[in-house]
């Protein structure tokens, strides 16, 4: 009997209703170029960089033939700005990096997330710091797109993907979420994910995707509704005539500086709230045999990948092991370690960040097991050796490239 | 009220922060002169700054459209935003730190690609907002809150640069030269390409108390009348010369930006339409 699994997103239902399409054999920078086309993304800039590099090459191919526009910005800098430009001027658009270029991305990324400007950005996570491994997965990124800008005062949307196809349809959920709640959406995928090829389901007609959230513009004030939470508003436009005013400033109801109390309070309150007060609309993850569980494996993105076929492979030899793969990374899914069990977290960085996030929102942080590997995936013998061990003695045995210490 | 700021400008927004006798309002309001000469309404414009004095005391003065960038960052927004509205005349009005410093590359590049953008570079001659530091455009010699024995660096013409780039329309100007400086706008607005305006006016608060020092506005102004001259009043001559005017003038010799774009686009969705009718 396979143990009982479950996949919450947006995308199990879309599966169902598209049938007619191709089967392809791609790569997953091809499958994040389709699902940004598909979503309706008609601009792309940015700077070309391993593993996002083939993302940039395809938009400038697929871009003109759907009446787009491919910009190869002079730096990442320009490029997320570009984006948000472009987003602002009434086009949904999109940028892909990797750490290094990501770095360059944050004041595009605090300008954007004040003035509510919908935009997606890739970030194909390679091993660092810096620029590391340029052919090698890393997951360091984890807590840099959750606090994407300087300033605090915002929440953000962080989405990761674990295979070729699911990059596809979380592209068009990515773009969907950002014009639903008017703010940057973060994809963070890796140079696995990236670089791989996979079979792949793509639509034959994408005008015909009904769940595509299309772009629509606020014609009129208020410009911002600070000090409200409502999701589903409008974005602004510019170039429309409307007397929009955009900055970088704290600023009012019709986007005037200022410098008050009650406005920042104001301002905050919509930034947080919007996403905080519908987290609900936000959930995504994979998860396996949860309901028996006494040790359940975290994992996300292609390292979850080895990550569950370890727990199967447990499973199947007898081990009461369990699987969450958080799709949705930002903001966190602390419901998904309610319960008081051993979570044994795998990720790609020797620091520890999801790690941290865990131990969180899990009962008893002391069950809460660090598993860090960095520029190679976790294999199934570690993953499997982890597991035995947390089960049999409380603890992860000790193994070459593996770091356990978080504090 | 002056006529032109009730046609074109934000009540609720002026007048500005800036401080009294302030070069910056004087400036804009040629511009507002120039946008009327050329009969362009509001909605035909969008008004784009950056961060520091030049920016902050002129963002949402427009009745328009406006977006305030971070600092540097003004001329890649007005790229995206061109792309998505190429009808809109996109003026970006910038310090010297926005333009010569922080957003160089920005500069640079959207000269070099004939983006369809007005740049006014108001020039003080330095980092004003955060209290008078030296600029890339600071003569060299002169006396800042961060050059205090001099400024050692060499300075650079923001125009020379631009050109080399492939800007279209160069020109430079002072704050001692109106009507010039509304001719060259108005030329400027009629290139379907890069255009850039260097205007030098004084800082009273900072550049005029340390570097001149005097915060009086006339004695500021003279010093870069003299300047624009090469003359002081006394008839001697000044410690350097700018020379201002038309600088470089290839109005609508090339395409815009945008606009090979979009031809590109159809190009590609032609070719892509015979491949599909000859394939049916
Ligand atoms: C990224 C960044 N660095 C530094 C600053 C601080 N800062 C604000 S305005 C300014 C100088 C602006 O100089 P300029 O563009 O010449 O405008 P001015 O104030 O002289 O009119 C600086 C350095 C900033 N806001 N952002
Ligand atoms: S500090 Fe200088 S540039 Fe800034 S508003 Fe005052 S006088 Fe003008």
């Amino acid at each position: 009997m396979p143990p009982p699994s479950e996949l919450v997103a947006p995308w199990v239902e879309w599966e169902r209703r598209v049938t007619k399409g191709r089967r392809l054999l791609e790569a997953g920078t091809f499958a994040l170029t389709e699902g940004a086309i598909a979503a309706g993304c008609r601009v792309f800039a940015g700077y070309p960089i391993t593993p996002a590099t083939d993302i940039a090459e395809y938009m400038s191919k697929r871009l003109p033939q759907v009446g787009g526009y491919y910009m190869q910005a002079e730096d990442e800098l320009a490029g997320m700005h570009m984006c948000a430009g472009a987003s602002l001027g009434g086009l949904k658009a999109m940028t892909a990096t990797s750490g290094p270029g990501y770095t360059l991305m944050h004041d595009a990324y605090g300008w954007s997330i004040t003035n509510e400007i919908p935009l997606v950005v890739v970030d194909a996570m390679r091993v660092g710091p810096i620029s590391g491994i340029t052919g090698a997965p890393g997951q360091g990124e984890f807590y840099i797109a959750r606090y994407a800008s300087h300033g605090g005062n915002f929440e953000t949307i962080v989405l990761s993907p674990s295979s070729v196809q699911e990059a596809f349809w979380l592209t068009i959920d990515a773009f969907n979420l950002s014009e639903r709640f008017a703010t940057p959406v973060t994809i963070l995928t890796d140079q696995v994910v990236s670089d791989m090829w996979e079979d792949l389901f793509i639509p034959d007609d994408y005008a015909g995707l009904d769940f595509v959230v299309p772009r629509r513009t606020n014609l009129t004030m208020p410009f911002f509704p600070v000090g409200s939470d409502a999701i589903d508003v409008p974005p602004n436009i510019i170039g429309r005539g409307t007397g929009v005013c955009v900055s970088a400033y704290t600023h009012t109801e019709e986007g005037y500086d200022i410098e008050e109390m009650e406005a920042q309070w104001a301002q905050t309150h919509r930034l947080v709230n919007k996403i905080r007060h519908h987290r609900s609309e936000l959930t995504r993850y994979e998860t396996v045999g949860m309901d028996d569980a006494d040790v359940v494996a975290v994992a996300y993105g292609a390292d979850a990948r080895t990550v569950k076929t370890a727990v199967l492979e447990a499973r199947a030899r007898g081990l009461r092991a369990g699987f969450v793969r958080p799709i949705t990374l930002w903001p966190f899914l602390d419901d998904l370690f309610a319960v008081d069990r051993h979570y044994v977290v795998c990720e790609l960085n020797y620091d520890g960040q999801l790690v941290r996030e865990v131990m969180r929102a899990a009962p008893d942080s002391r069950k809460v097991h660090f598993m860090g590997k960095s520029a190679e995936l976790h294999t199934v013998g570690e993953v499997l050796a982890a597991l035995d061990g947390v089960a049999r003695t409380g603890r992860i045995p000790e193994l070459p490239y593996i770091w356990t210490e978080v504090r | 009220m002056n006529p032109l700021a009730k046609k074109y400008l934000r009540p609720s927004q002026i007048p500005t922060k800036a401080c009294h006798g302030c070069g910056i309002g004087m400036i804009e309001n040629w511009l507002l002169q120039a946008i009327d000469e050329l009969g362009l309404k509001q909605e035909d414009v969008v008004f784009g700054t950056g961060i520091g004095c030049v920016g902050r005391q002129t963002f949402a003065t427009w009745g328009g459209d406006n977006f305030g960038a971070t600092h540097g960052r003004a001329l890649a927004v007005a790229t995206g935003i061109k792309l998505a509205q190429p009808e809109r005349r996109i003026l970006v009005v910038v310090g010297d730190g926005d333009a010569a410093s922080i957003g160089t590359s920005h500069l640079i590049h959207a000269a070099r690609r004939n983006l369809g953008v007005t740049v006014i570079c108001e020039d003080n001659m330095g980092y004003e907002s955060t209290g008078g530091q030296f600029s890339p455009t600071t003569p060299a010699g002169y006396v800042t809150n961060s050059s205090p024995y001099g400024m050692v660096e060499p300075s650079f013409d923001p125009c020379d640069v631009v050109k080399a780039a492939g800007a279209t329309f160069v020109a430079e100007t002072t704050a001692t030269q109106w009507h010039q400086t509304v001719k060259v706008v108005k030329k400027a607005l009629q290139n379907d390409g890069f255009s850039f305006i260097h205007v030098r006016f004084p800082c009273n608060e900072n550049f005029g108390a340390y570097a001149l020092g005097t915060r009086d506005t006339l004695k500021n102004l003279e010093w870069i009348y003299e300047h624009t001259q090469g003359r002081k009043a006394d008839g001697s001559e000044t410690d350097f010369t700018w020379e201002t005017g038309i600088k470089h003038d290839a109005s609508n010799s090339r395409p815009e930006f945008t606009r090979l774009l979009r031809e590109m686009n159809a190009r590609v969705q032609s070719d892509l339409a015979d491949k599909m009718a000859a394939r049916a």
